[in-house]
């Protein structure tokens, strides 16, 4: 069964508007080392959420009455996780974390409660979860370890080059709408600010194809008003050490197949 | 396995190997016979800035007085334009023949030039580079366009041999890093170069070897330079920054001898020192010896300029660690880097520098 409960320590968004992510309770609590206390420990997904925080308050900054926000929600994604309800909103306030919403959900039904709640990103460090979500027609994106890693200060959000399709590629596979909305909003957010000191830098990778299918990715991405910070191009290269530098957050794909590689 | 890179080569995992193969059939199945990249682990690796790659002085100068939104929606506006070659231009070409050459003899084999273009600009001025290197048809598949972002640890990541800006403070803190790496200049006039054979120069001293014997010189004078020459000419000297790309283009060349063709061979390597032969030459011969290096001519100079003889030699480019060097060249046509290395850094034609506060 689904429950879902409004954290009324933050202002809610504009359920329209605002980009709906939701960010699964074990990515962002650690319960490895769990002595049962009250609050949990710090996640990997923190510094992303830290991250998302930053973008909404420099968009309200540059805009108080911004409507196209971040509207982060916390989710559960098993029976164990959905029994902890006052630990998991008791845990969020201690951390002041920007969460508006919080879904207790079990293995069965978490799909359901995502397509409820009009979830736009469904982030998880399960690949199986994402699998799924992805199946049931939800963008979903694959956090790792070294998320913990990352920038707080920033929104680093990969783009996968050798997966953007060209306009004219007719008509949009519905498992390809999710991640190209998805991206236009994030190009939409990004014009908000200037070319340096940005919270939210878009990064393009293109890890198999060479110099003409990043040439490619960028006139797309751009016709779609996604303006690219930073493009990488690997033709073949080992990723691992060129990831390690870039940090980004996570991967934007179009393609289910990105979540298996 | 080659042993071109440097650094220690940690074991290939399955997923290193699944990219591979990804781009491998990516680029078999392109429709033109565009060649594909090397893997990085054989190949040597050439980083090139955008600004050495390409001219864009004009476009520097918009940056500059007019910030970067004006750069960048200048570039955008002009996208379609392809830029002017820069300073690493003629090298970049001749690296491409090279490899043509390495294909010819060796199909199968990833020991090959590796270009990658490292710059800081931001992705959106990156279509008028893709643009331009289109143009020009140069075999540059790999890039990291940064944003604004230090390129030092992608620098790493690709395991770059060599690493060629137009920035000084990056490439000082490349060779910190222990990335041979150097700041180019455009000469006032070109020379003519050959487009069969790549020629590189390098300096002796705080280049190809360490600047111990600079220090020497710059501390004690020339003749206790030349009393400590003799007196260890059988100690190899240490190492210098560019040692090991000189070792890289080494096993290159040593592939064309195997097969016969050395005097035919496309890569030809040059020492031109202010050292003189009779009195501290034989040192530096006997430490390249030790190190079990080659080097095709060396030029002893005995302290006269340089520049008359490079222009002679035409090098597509000349590794020297002193300004004084690099500016003698540039002004008879030739295309020099300048190592910003050792104790010739603190000395500007034979005096010490007031070294000015550091900037916060």
């Amino acid at each position: 069964m689904v429950s879902t409960i409004q954290n009324t320590d933050v202002k809610q968004k504009d359920a329209d508007l605002a980009v709906v992510v939701a960010v699964t309770t074990r990515a962002v609590f650690e319960s490895a080392d769990d002595d049962g206390g009250d609050v949990y420990g710090v996640g990997v997904a923190f510094p992303l959420l830290q991250a998302l925080h930053k973008v909404n308050e420099r968009l309200l900054e540059e805009s108080p009455a911004e409507s196209l926000l971040f509207d982060v929600i916390l989710i559960t994604t098993d029976d164990e996780q959905q029994q902890q309800c006052s630990r998991i909103t008791g845990s969020t306030r201690h951390y002041g974390l920007e969460v508006s919403r919080f879904c207790f959900s079990s293995q069965e039904d978490f799909t359901e409660s995502l397509l409820k709640n009009n979830v736009q990103l469904f982030l998880t460090t399960d690949r199986n979860e994402a699998l799924r979500a992805s199946q049931n027609g939800v963008l979903s994106a694959l956090l790792d370890q070294q998320l913990a890693s990352c920038p707080s200060e920033q929104l680093r959000v990969m783009i996968s080059g050798d997966a953007v399709l060209r306009p004219d590629t007719d008509p949009v596979p519905a498992g390809q709408k999710g991640a190209q909305s998805f991206s236009t909003q994030l190009g939409q957010m990004r014009q908000k600010f200037g070319i340096f000191n940005s919270p939210l830098s878009i990064v393009l990778v293109t890890l198999h194809g060479g110099r003409e299918s990043c040439g490619d990715a960028l006139r797309t991405l751009r016709s779609r008003g996604v303006s690219v910070d930073e493009a990488h191009c690997l033709a073949g290269a080992p990723r691992g050490p060129i990831l390690s530098v870039l940090r980004s957050h996570f991967l934007l794909c179009d393609v289910v197949s990105c979540l298996e590689e | 396995m080659s042993e071109i890179k440097p650094s220690e080569v940690t074991t290939v995992d399955g997923g290193e190997e699944k990219d591979w193969a990804a781009a491998k059939a990516f680029f078999d199945n392109l429709k033109t016979n565009k060649p594909r990249p090397p893997k990085p682990r054989f190949a040597v690796t050439i980083a090139v800035s955008s600004r050495t790659l390409f001219n864009m002085v004009a476009e520097r100068k918009i940056y500059e007085e007019e910030g970067v939104e004006k750069y960048v929606a200048h570039q955008v506006e002009h996208e379609s334009e392809p830029l002017k070659p820069g300073a690493a231009f003629p090298f970049v070409q001749a690296l491409m023949n090279v490899n043509s050459r390495l294909r010819e003899l060796y199909p199968d084999s990833e020991e090959l030039f590796d270009i990658v273009l490292m710059t800081n600009n931001h992705a959106q001025v990156g279509v008028r580079l893709i643009n331009s290197i289109n143009h020009y048809d140069l075999t540059i598949e790999r890039f990291c366009m940064t944003g604004g972002k230090s390129p030092i640890g992608y620098l790493k990541a690709y395991m770059t041999n060599l690493y060629l800006s137009k920035d000084s403070e990056k490439v000082t803190e490349a060779i910190e890093e222990g990335i041979a790496a150097a700041t180019m200049f455009m000469p006032e006039t070109e020379n003519e170069l050959s487009d069969t054979q790549l020629r590189v120069a390098f300096d002796g001293d705080a280049v190809l070897f360490s600047d111990e014997s600079e220090i020497i010189v710059k501390q004690h004078g020339l003749d206790t330079f030349f009393e400590h020459e003799k007196e260890f000419e059988n100690k190899p000297l240490a190492q210098g920054p560019l040692k090991c790309f000189l070792e890289a283009l080494g096993k290159l060349q040593r592939k064309f001898y195997a097969k016969n063709e050395r005097l035919n061979c496309p890569i030809r390597t040059f020492l031109v020192t202010a050292r003189s032969a009779a009195s501290s030459g034989a040192r530096v011969l006997k430490t390249l010896r030790s190190w079990g290096l080659e080097i095709d001519e060396a030029l002893f100079l005995a302290g006269a300029p340089k520049g008359p003889l490079l222009q002679k030699i035409k090098p597509h480019i000349f590794f020297d660690d002193q300004m004084f060097h690099i500016e003698g060249a540039q002004e008879l046509g030739t295309i020099s880097a300048h190592v910003p290395y050792g104790i010739g850094q603190k000395y500007h034609r034979g005096k010490l520098i007031e070294q000015p506060a550091k900037k916060e």
